[in-house]
């Protein structure tokens, strides 16, 4: 088949960026690792790209085709060629251009060594001449943050590190659960203490590129969520983030709706709030500012109450709540092997035709 | 005329009454017969899913067996963050028969129906994006948008994960766009319409949230747009109501009115101050108001 690419080129010695075209033949069952290689061994042998496995392990081939993180060795060419769409191949975002799709890893590996990605298990001590048990329902606690490959898709599109490059950001932190997670580590308390820092857990801003970029299925956001869910649990509640997050927990089981008015105060503490006063007045002179009293109480509410109350004697406290949930959510990520054709919740997502995102690797 | 059960969620019935005010005046006029439901409490918002994330499953369950009891197999829902955190408690639920049990079993503990699985979570937009409700809106939207320049703001959690939403490209979604044109406006493009307006952590990590917000805001003027349009008022409140701090970070004035979905298909629709409550938006809406009064 006959394969048309656009690839941002970058020399950092002189800074230039430029958008070229590239137009070679490929055989139809080539990736767009395949089309790359051939563009550097027929067209243009300075094009740098990095590489190694081809098959989805080793994690190097990370980059962007149409602004989109992905895998060079996983994305197929022929739907795209059939469509008859032209894409543009880019570097990742969020990490510096080295040379053409080559990024600085770098700053991605600093943050991984901040987590501290190792087994620390104290002074806990295998059961003598065995090896340390970990139960199938252990494993499955961090099943899923054990499969990252290191390959950065989830960093490059990162919307809180955009904003904060220093944000420990989806990788770093998916991979702490992945100790947290662990029932040989000893090191939780320590491990949740750091990550509660002041650009970790509480930083993401949930927008689920990440979870939407993995190629391997970690859902990094939902590792986060564990992270915050195991430090609440654990009483690591003085982060502004997590206090946001337990006071819609006690609007939840005290009134059923958001007490809204309150949600600055119980977030920032009262000095900060009074500072923010002439602020909250430009939004009161809206009705933005709804009144705390009488309190907007819904229905049956006595029944979130003691639906709280039973769901805390049962301890399924922290990232033991999300993952009960994974089973559920595995079914509709493997619909096809299960579903009717065309049941699935994303089944009306066609890969084919694909005009050009208006995201595309400029810049 | 379809019925649905109608969860309109916090904001909707606090900072954003104007939300519900349009909602309810429009639905019926797309075919939408909404059933409101009164013993329903807050989705968590993600919040609860990280603090208490088994309340959370708790909490959407009992949603979700109110919406079921009313008979409709839709629950509607016009914020991001409840389609969410609705549509992911379903699917676990829908999915996962033991999980499912133990969930009921404390439910009717409590006096809460039990949920056998039976209703689909969707968005407002997604009902009349397509289909009937799509039909109706091109016919009801007569008194048009005018060429008004209108850029589509998605939000989120209403594009990704998309394996629990799903209902369009999450990177090239179409819904917004198609709604903007058959009410006569213009959509602009521009590349933040797919990401974060940072209101998750606009109270707790102020910075960082408006330096997400930046983006939108400017690539939306830059693009000429008139008015930005959003499906989710977590979406409205940061962009409308944090403009103004993002002006005095930045020392540059934006004045960029922020519509909800409901407000701009409604303007369209003829549907009157009163509904639409343009007032209560803290960026003005006169100057969009005055040019489609012409």
């Amino acid at each position: 088949m006959d394969v048309a690419l656009k690839i941002w080129r970058f020399d950092a010695e002189t800074g230039e960026r430029q958008l070229r075209d590239y137009q070679v033949e490929a055989p139809e069952w080539s990736c767009l690792l395949d089309v790359l290689d051939i563009v550097k061994d027929q067209v243009d042998g300075t094009l740098s790209f990095r590489k190694s496995c081809r098959m989805m392990i080793c994690g190097s081939c990370g980059m962007r085709m149409d602004g989109r993180a992905v895998l060079a060795c996983k994305e197929r060419m022929l739907p795209i060629v059939e469509a008859g769409h032209v894409p543009v191949i880019s570097a990742m975002g969020n990490l510096p251009i080295v040379k053409d799709l080559v990024v600085d890893m770098g700053p991605f590996w600093q943050k991984m060594r901040a987590m501290k990605p190792w087994l620390q298990p104290g002074y806990l001590e295998a059961p003598e001449d065995k090896e340390f048990h970990v139960s199938p329902a252990e494993t499955e606690v961090i099943h899923k943050e054990a499969l990252c490959i290191n390959c950065g898709c989830c960093v490059s599109e990162c919307n809180s590190m955009e904003s904060d490059p220093e944000f420990l950001g989806p990788a770093a932190l998916a991979k702490g659960m992945r100790f947290v997670g662990d029932s040989r580590d000893q090191a939780t308390v320590d491990r949740l203490e750091s990550y509660n820092s002041e650009h970790g857990i509480w930083d993401c801003t949930r927008c689920y590129f990440c979870t939407e970029r993995c190629p391997k299925g970690v859902d990094p956001r939902d590792a986060i969520a564990k992270l915050g869910a195991e430090s609440i649990k654990a009483g690591i509640d003085r982060d502004m983030g997590a206090k946001h997050a337990n006071w819609f927990v006690t609007s939840a089981k005290t009134t059923g709706w958001l007490r809204e008015t309150e949600l600055v105060p119980k977030t920032q503490g009262v000095v900060s709030s009074i500072k923010e006063m002439k602020f909250a007045m430009s939004l009161a002179r809206k009705g933005k500012v709804p009144l705390p009293f009488p309190p907007h109480v819904a229905e049956n509410q006595k029944q979130a109450r003691d639906l709280y109350n039973l769901v805390k004697e049962q301890g399924r406290d922290g990232a033991a709540g999300i993952v009960q949930g994974e089973k559920g959510i595995a079914y509709i990520e493997f619909a096809d092997e299960h579903m009717e054709p065309g049941t699935g919740p994303a089944s009306r997502i066609e890969p084919g035709e694909q005009p050009e995102l208006p995201a595309e690797g400029g810049d | 005329m379809s019925k649905v059960a109608y969860y309109k969620g916090c904001l909707a019935s606090l900072s954003a009454k104007e939300l519900d005010t349009s909602t309810q005046a429009l639905a019926p006029k797309l075919g939408i017969e909404l059933d409101e439901l009164e013993s329903v409490t807050c989705c968590g918002a993600g919040d609860i899913h990280e603090a208490e994330p088994d309340y959370y499953l708790h909490l959407n369950a009992r949603i979700l067996a109110y919406g079921e009891a009313t008979g409709a197999d839709t629950l509607m829902t016009i914020c991001n963050v409840c389609t969410l955190n609705l549509r992911q408690a379903n699917w676990q639920l829908k999915n996962d028969d033991a999980l499912r049990a133990r969930v009921n079993e404390n439910l009717e503990r409590v006096g809460v129906p039990p949920y056998s699985g039976g209703i689909e979570v969707k968005h407002f937009l997604w009902l009349i994006a397509e289909g009937e409700g799509f039909e109706l809106l091109k016919q009801v939207a007569h008194k048009g948008l005018k060429g008004l320049k209108v850029a589509p703001f998605y939000g989120c959690q209403i594009l990704r994960p998309s394996k629990i939403l799903g209902f369009e490209d999450p990177d090239r979604p179409w819904s917004l766009e198609r709604i903007i044109t058959a009410c006569g406006g213009e959509p602009v493009d521009y590349p933040a319409k797919i990401k974060c307006c940072g209101f998750p952590i606009i109270q707790a990590r102020e910075e960082t949230a408006l330096g997400e917000l930046i983006q939108p805001i400017e690539q939306a003027m830059e693009a000429g747009a008139d008015a930005m349009v959003t499906p989710c008022p977590l979406c409205h409140l940061s962009l409308d109501a944090w403009q103004q701090k993002l002006e005095a970070s930045t020392g540059r004035t934006f004045g960029l009115p922020i519509i909800h979905l409901s407000q701009l298909v409604g303007v369209a629709a003829g549907l009157t101050e009163s509904e639409l409550k343009f007032k209560r938006h803290v960026v003005p809406v006169d100057p969009v108001v005055e040019q489609l009064s012409v």
